[in-house]
C-alpha cells in the first residue's frame, strides 16, 4: 500500500502512480479498516459529504490518498531509520513536457482572516452578490472578519482573498460563524479547528453541521438580522 | 485542431439522495441527472478557447465532446451540443459499465486516441465520486503531460504549448507550460458557464452523437472488469460533533439562546 496525502500535488501524480503501478486508487479516504479475514477497506465522503462510501480495492497494490487531518496526531513513533537513494532518471532535464514558470498569490490581500479572532462566513445560501450585507451586517455587529465560501467567491459575489477553505484560508478562530454554508470537505478543511462553530443552513442534512457546535436550522435571512440586532442592542452607548 | 472535453452526468446536488436496497449505492429512480458542474466549465473553457482562435483570425477548432454511462447520458451530451460542442461521443455499452476511475480514465483514453484530440479538458472533480482521479488516468495512459485544478487557460500562437495557471493550497498559484497534447482539469471558478439558447437547443439535434462500444480495447481493463475498487456500501454520515441544534422557533428566539450559549462559551 503507498499513502499520500491528498495535498493539491500529491493528488495530481497520485491516480498516474497507481496506473503506472499497477494498483488500485481510492482518493481523500478518511479512515481504513482491516477485518478479520485480513480484507482492507477505506471510508471516504462523496456527493459532496452528503453520504459516505466503504470502498475495497480488489488488487494486493493500493495507492491511496489521506484526507488531511482525518487522523489525529499522536506521538511521533520511533522509525528504525532507512534512507533510500533515488537516482533521478538522466532524462529528467532533456525532457520538459510540463514546466513550472513560477507562482503568484491568488488574491489582492488586505483581509486577515488567518489572524481573526471571530469570522462570519457567507455561503451560497446567502442568495446573490446583493444580499452579502447580511453576512456583512453580523461580521460588523461581531467585530469579526467576513469570509466566503467557494461557490460565492466563484461567482464574484466576494473577492477571492474572502475564502475560507483548503484552496483559501486555513482559519481556526475562537469563533466561526457559517451563514448558509453547506460544508464541502475543502471547506470544512479550512475552519473545523475553529474553537466555537454556530452553523445557520435550512438544510438540517447540509454536512456543516457535522462540525457544528451549535446548529440553527433556519433561513439565515431571519436569523443572522435578529443575531445582528440583538448584538447591537447590547452595545454599550 | 481538436479540443475533447470529457463530461460526467451525476445527480443534482439538491436532489433529496436514499440508499438503495442494496446498500451499495443511492437509490437512482428519483433523481435529477445534470453534468457535474466543474465539467460545465471545462465545456465552457473549450467554448472560449475556441472562440479565441475565431477572434485572432484562425480556424475555429473542433469541440468533441465525451461521456461514458448509460442511455441517460445522451441527454448529458445533447446539452453538450446545444451549448456549442460540435459532435458528440457516447462511450456506451454494457461491458463498459461498472467501472472506477482507472476503468473509466481507459475506456476515455481510448476513445480520445482514436479522435486524437491536441487538448483534453475536463473539470477537476466529479460532484459524485469526487476523486479527482479519471482525467489523470486519461494523461498516464495516454502519456502526455497533466494539469490539475485550472484557473487559466492560454494557447501559445502555435498551438505547439499551453500556458496554464493552477491553484495551490493557500491561496496560491502556480504557472505551468505543458506541451501538447496535454490533458487539463478544470476547477470550478475559472468562468461562468453560458446557458444554451434555443437556437442552439434546435442546431444540437441535428449535430452528430456516435456510440463508442471501445471494442479494441482489452475488456478486462475496463467497466466492472477493470475496476481497481468496489464500493462495498454507501451510508448516512455519522450524526453531527453532538452539537446544539435549535430548530422550531423563531428568529429572534433562536438568536437569543445562541447568543446565551456564546456567552456562556466565552466566544464573543
Amino acid at each position: 500500500m503507498v499513502l499520500l496525502p491528498h495535498t493539491y500535488q500529491s493528488a495530481e501524480y497520485a491516480p498516474r502512480l497507481a496506473v503506472r503501478l499497477g494498483a488500485a486508487y481510492v482518493a481523500s479516504v478518511s479512515s481504513a479498516t482491516l477485518d478479520a479475514g485480513g480484507v482492507l477497506s477505506f471510508s471516504r465522503a462523496i456527493l459532496q459529504a452528503r453520504l459516505r462510501a466503504e470502498v475495497r480495492p480488489k488488487r494486493r497494490l493500493v495507492v491511496a490518498t489521506v484526507q488531511i487531518g482525518a487522523f489525529g496526531g499522536h506521538d511521533p513513533v520511533e522509525l528504525p531509520e532507512r534512507v533510500f537513494e533515488v537516482g533521478r532518471p538522466a532524462d529528467v532535464e532533456r525532457h520538459r513536457e510540463r514546466e513550472i514558470l513560477g507562482r503568484e498569490a491568488a488574491g489582492a490581500g488586505g483581509v486577515d482572516l488567518p489572524g481573526a479572532e471571530r469570522i462570519v462566513t457567507a455561503g451560497r445560501g446567502v442568495g446573490g452578490p446583493d444580499e452579502v450585507s447580511v453576512a456583512a451586517d453580523l461580521a460588523s455587529a461581531l467585530d469579526a472578519e467576513l469570509g466566503a465560501s467557494r461557490p460565492v467567491v466563484d461567482n464574484g459575489w466576494l473577492p477571492r482573498e474572502h475564502q475560507v477553505g483548503s484552496s483559501g484560508h486555513i482559519v481556526a478562530p475562537n469563533l466561526y460563524v457559517a451563514l448558509g454554508v453547506s460544508g464541502s470537505i475543502q471547506h470544512l478543511m479550512g475552519m473545523s479547528g475553529s474553537r466555537v462553530i454556530v452553523a445557520v443552513n435550512r438544510d438540517p442534512e447540509a454536512p456543516i453541521f457535522s462540525v457544528a457546535h451549535y446548529g440553527i436550522v433556519a433561513d439565515l435571512h431571519d436569523v443572522a438580522p435578529a443575531l445582528t440586532r440583538l448584538l447591537l442592542a447590547r452595545r454599550p452607548g | 485542431m481538436r479540443i475533447g472535453v470529457c463530461i460526467k452526468q451525476v445527480p443534482d446536488t439538491d436532489s433529496h439522495l436514499r440508499i438503495a436496497d442494496s446498500g451499495r449505492e443511492i437509490d437512482d429512480s428519483d433523481l435529477n441527472w445534470v453534468i457535474s458542474s466543474c465539467d460545465l466549465c471545462a465545456l465552457e473553457e473549450g467554448l472560449l478557447l475556441a472562440e479565441a482562435q475565431v477572434s485572432r483570425g484562425e480556424e475555429r477548432p473542433e469541440l468533441v465532446v465525451f461521456s461514458l454511462g448509460p442511455p441517460r447520458v445522451e441527454e448529458a451530451l445533447r446539452k453538450a451540443l446545444a451549448l456549442g460542442a460540435d459532435r458528440a461521443v457516447h462511450l456506451a455499452g454494457e461491458a463498459l459499465q461498472g467501472g472506477d476511475a482507472l476503468a473509466d480514465g481507459c475506456a476515455l483514453a481510448a476513445a480520445l486516441a482514436k479522435v486524437h484530440c491536441d487538448l483534453v479538458l475536463t473539470g477537476a472533480q466529479s460532484d459524485d465520486l469526487g476523486q479527482a482521479a479519471t482525467p489523470a488516468v486519461i494523461a498516464e495512459i495516454l502519456g502526455v503531460p497533466y494539469a490539475w485544478l485550472v484557473m487559466a487557460v492560454e494557447l501559445d500562437s502555435r498551438k505547439q504549448s499551453v500556458r496554464v495557471v493552477r491553484e495551490l493550497e493557500g491561496g496560491m498559484n502556480e504557472v505551468l507550460r505543458l506541451d501538447l497534447p496535454a490533458v487539463l482539469a478544470i476547477q470550478a471558478g475559472i468562468n461562468k458557464p453560458r446557458f444554451a439558447s434555443l437556437r442552439g437547443t434546435l442546431q444540437s439535434r441535428r449535430k452528430p452523437l456516435h456510440r463508442e462500444d471501445c471494442s479494441g480495447v482489452d475488456a478486462g481493463l475496463v467497466g466492472a472488469a477493470g475496476a481497481g475498487t468496489e464500493t462495498e456500501s454507501v451510508s448516512l454520515p455519522p450524526a453531527g460533533a453532538g452539537g446544539v441544534v435549535i430548530e422550531g422557533v423563531s428568529a429572534e428566539a433562536a438568536a437569543e439562546e445562541l447568543l446565551a450559549h456564546l456567552e456562556r462559551e466565552a466566544a464573543l
